[in-house]
């Protein structure tokens, strides 16, 4: 009953639902959880790194949006690519006032590995030399350089992992389908060409690369939570107890139906938070709401993993069926992310 | 023309008149007064409403105030709920339901004969519901009979809200017994004065009457005023309750996310102001209540371009209804023994009047009425991840 209503997709909207499409595509073809030794190629071949980063810088232009959908179909897939943390490292260089910034760019784009940390680092500096750990590093040994942000958000910068004083070790974690390590800096000396950032610009830049990883985790959760409710859904039609296919039960349909209306809100949230703080991911205001769509995504993301199990039943504990792998990666996204999630969200609500 | 312009523009121009018309205090005013002081109010925000054009914007072009898009009706709904204005909860039958009704399926005399009533304040009530026919609506067994140029009706509806202040009445009767049930279903419009109509009002847990039942004895409609044809009940019906198109949640999500400053209040009121399990779960409901309201967002943009799916309405509304249910339970309990005590309770907000108990039972409206929970499920599970449905022929063993 109301006037006459328009809507025209955007020529960038379009680009990034082709670039997801093919994205999905390619990894359906790869199957799930492909190991980062054939997963890798291919995100640096077909350029998705490049997704977020400004056109000036030989990107797409798509920004956190484009890279989120990225990380989405990756999660989907459960693929084992340290992309997450490369996407981080770089957008932090398309940030910062380096004069080598594209070259820096051209090379993590084209294999060689950059990363970063997906949860807490504590790392100081003294007489330009860095000390401390940080964990939940992706591929830190087949990395070159890593992201460190430097405590009370003092610097911001890119350290070489191949030098004295950097100490690498694997920590094996439930979820394989990611390799994570702790890194160790025991006086390693700054190289000031690296530098991304110091003083006020620091604390802008630390506070967009945590809100970033905030989006990353909560895409690559919305991803692989949806990707496993329609395996379940799946699997529910076509098992067969008491002479009918379980999905027959009201008992077990609308459970998938609370399942899909969670999805449907913690991805309602995650897309409406990035229209809203745009490019604009430091600040207040931006860090609650990717902590916000973080925080959502990734609960619902453990919710549905575990009730994925149950509705499985003994398959579902088989190593050999795909249902842990999403189970694991979902309980490691909760606990990846810096701070109290829901305690920092009502801190800046009250504040 | 520049969208975003005019659309800042309408912006501006309803929060403006917002500011100066939303009667000062209304939440006191209505906090403990009867359902006839309640009714008055009602009306005379009504008529301010119509004369400036606000309750009319979903009309066609031609109508008073009509003639909006959906984007230039979301503003509206917005800034209603930013301004904290009262709902017109007595008008919305007439307004939504009847109008869009007639809009769609009603003759031109119908749309004659009606919608300047209702532009006038006359008062709707929906009369779907019965004893036996609640999530399985089409199964209702008021019968019309029809006798020459009228029908005769008889039966019992019910959950009927205002229906004991309405004037009129959208009927969904049985005129006949074709497979499926939804087959012999005819609707009517009902004058409430007519001879042989009583109403009784239901009083409900929180002790308001909110709603009623509507008998019929021997009533009598005219033929003219059936809308569609005998045995096309149903789909009218079908557009009488999608008729709001998702603005309503628009609305409420909207407010919702303004009273969550009513949690805050509640804790500090409590001293719970830096009780850290308190401060989490508030954590935890800003999250999910900013979704529900993105949510709620996206589905009208989905309507706008024309890209709605089956079961996406009900994956709003179920997810509106459990984001209200924690946010009532969570000011309750932080109310502790407090919220125990009774209070009077406000008329014309939604679910955040900040009396939290009443508010709490009063989020179960949306849990059950217009499609239950579990009806939305059922949707959800059947049309979005197209389970497979429940075999009909189900025998007592």
């Amino acid at each position: 009953m109301s006037a006459s209503n328009t809507y025209q997709r955007s020529d960038a909207e379009s680009q990034l639902i082709e670039l997801r499409d093919s994205a999905r595509q390619v990894l359906s073809g790869l199957g799930l959880a492909v190991n980062e030794e054939k997963v890798w190629p291919i995100v640096t071949d077909l350029g998705w790194l490049l997704v977020g980063v400004p056109e000036t810088l030989g990107g797409l232009e798509q920004g956190v949006t484009g890279s989120c959908a990225f990380h989405a179909e990756l999660g989907r897939s459960l693929a084992a690519a340290p992309y997450a943390a490369a996407t981080i490292a770089i957008d932090a260089i398309c940030h910062s006032t380096l004069a080598n910034q594209q070259s820096l760019i051209e090379r993590f784009a084209t294999g060689e590995i950059v990363t970063a940390s997906l949860a807490e680092s504590a790392v100081a500096i003294a007489s330009n030399k860095v000390t401390g750990t940080m964990t939940a590093v992706p591929s830190a040994d087949k990395a070159s350089h890593v992201l460190v942000c430097v405590e009370n958000s003092e610097l911001v910068a890119l350290l070489s992992l191949n030098q004295p004083g950097v100490e690498i070790t694997a920590r094996q974690t439930w979820d394989t389908t990611r390799r994570l390590f702790d890194v160790r800096f025991a006086d390693v000396a700054l190289d000031e060409t690296l530098t991304l950032a110091s003083g006020a610009d620091a604390k802008t830049l630390s506070s967009r690369i945590s809100t970033l990883r905030d989006f990353a985790l909560a895409a690559d959760a919305v991803g692989g939570a949806e990707a496993l409710l329609e395996m379940t859904v799946e699997y529910l039609k076509t098992r067969k107890q008491f002479g009918r296919p379980l999905a027959l039960f009201q008992a077990l349909k609308h459970r998938c139906a609370d399942l899909k209306m969670l999805i449907s809100s913690a991805e309602a949230l995650l897309n409406d938070s990035l229209s809203r703080v745009g490019n604009q991911l430091d600040g207040a205001q931006a860090v609650a709401m990717g902590k916000a769509a973080k925080y959502l995504a990734c609960s619902v993301y453990a919710r549905v993993a575990e009730e994925s199990l149950q509705l499985h039943g003994g398959i579902g504990m088989t190593s050999e069926y795909p249902c842990h792998l999403y189970l694991k990666r979902a309980l490691l996204n909760e606990h990846l992310g810096s701070g109290n999630y829901e305690l920092d969200i009502a801190d800046h609500f009250l504040s | 023309m520049n969208s975003t312009v005019d659309s800042n523009n309408l912006r501006e121009e309803v929060r403006a008149w917002l500011t100066q018309n939303v009667p000062q205090d209304w939440r006191q005013a209505m906090t403990g007064t009867d359902q006839d002081a309640f009714v008055k109010a009602q009306r005379d925000w009504f008529n301010k409403l119509v004369a400036a054009g606000y309750a009319t914007p979903h009309w066609p072009e031609g109508w008073p105030g009509g003639g909006r898009s959906l984007a230039d009706q979301k503003i509206i709904y917005e800034e209603t709920a930013r301004a904290d204005a009262p709902r017109l909860i007595l008008f919305f039958v007439a307004l939504y339901h009847s109008a869009c009704t007639l809009m769609e399926w009603g003759t031109q005399e119908q749309k004659e004969k009606y919608l300047p009533g209702i532009l006038k304040g006359e008062i709707w009530c929906q009369g779907f519901s019965e004893p036996n026919a609640g999530s399985d609506l089409a199964s209702v067994k008021t019968r019309a009979e029809l006798k020459g140029d009228r029908y005769v009706i008889n039966g019992q509806k019910t959950w009927s809200t205002m229906a004991q202040y309405a004037d009129k009445c959208l009927l969904l009767t049985r005129t006949g017994k074709s497979e499926p049930p939804q087959g012999g279903l005819t609707y009517l419009l009902l004058d409430m004065k007519a001879k042989g109509v009583s109403v009784r009002p239901i009083s409900q847990i929180t002790g308001d009457d909110e709603f009623a039942e509507i008998f019929f004895d021997d009533v009598e409609v005219l033929v003219e005023d059936r809308v569609g044809k005998d045995g096309e009940g149903w789909a009218v019906a079908q557009s009488t309750l999608s008729s709001e198109r998702g603005l309503t949640l628009v609305e409420l999500t909207q407010r919702m996310r303004y009273s969550l400053a009513k949690v805050a209040e509640v804790m500090r009121e409590r001293g719970r102001a830096s009780d850290p399990a308190i401060r989490k779960e508030l954590g935890a409901l800003i999250a999910k209540v900013n979704a529900s309201c993105a949510l709620a967002d996206q589905y009208l943009l989905k309507r706008i371009s024309g890209t709605e799916a089956a079961g996406d309405a009900s994956i709003v509304k179920l997810n509106y209804a459990r984001t209200l249910r924690e946010f009532t339970k969570l000011g309750m309990s932080i109310s502790g023994l407090q919220g125990q005590y009774f209070e009077d309770f406000t008329r014309g907000g939604s679910q955040e009047t900040g009396n939290w108990t009443v508010d709490f039972m009063n989020s179960y409206n949306w849990s059950i009425a217009g499609g239950s929970d579990e009806i939305q499920r059922n949707i959800i599970a059947e049309r979005m991840l197209l389970m497979p449905r429940e075999p009909k022929n189900w025998q007592l063993s």
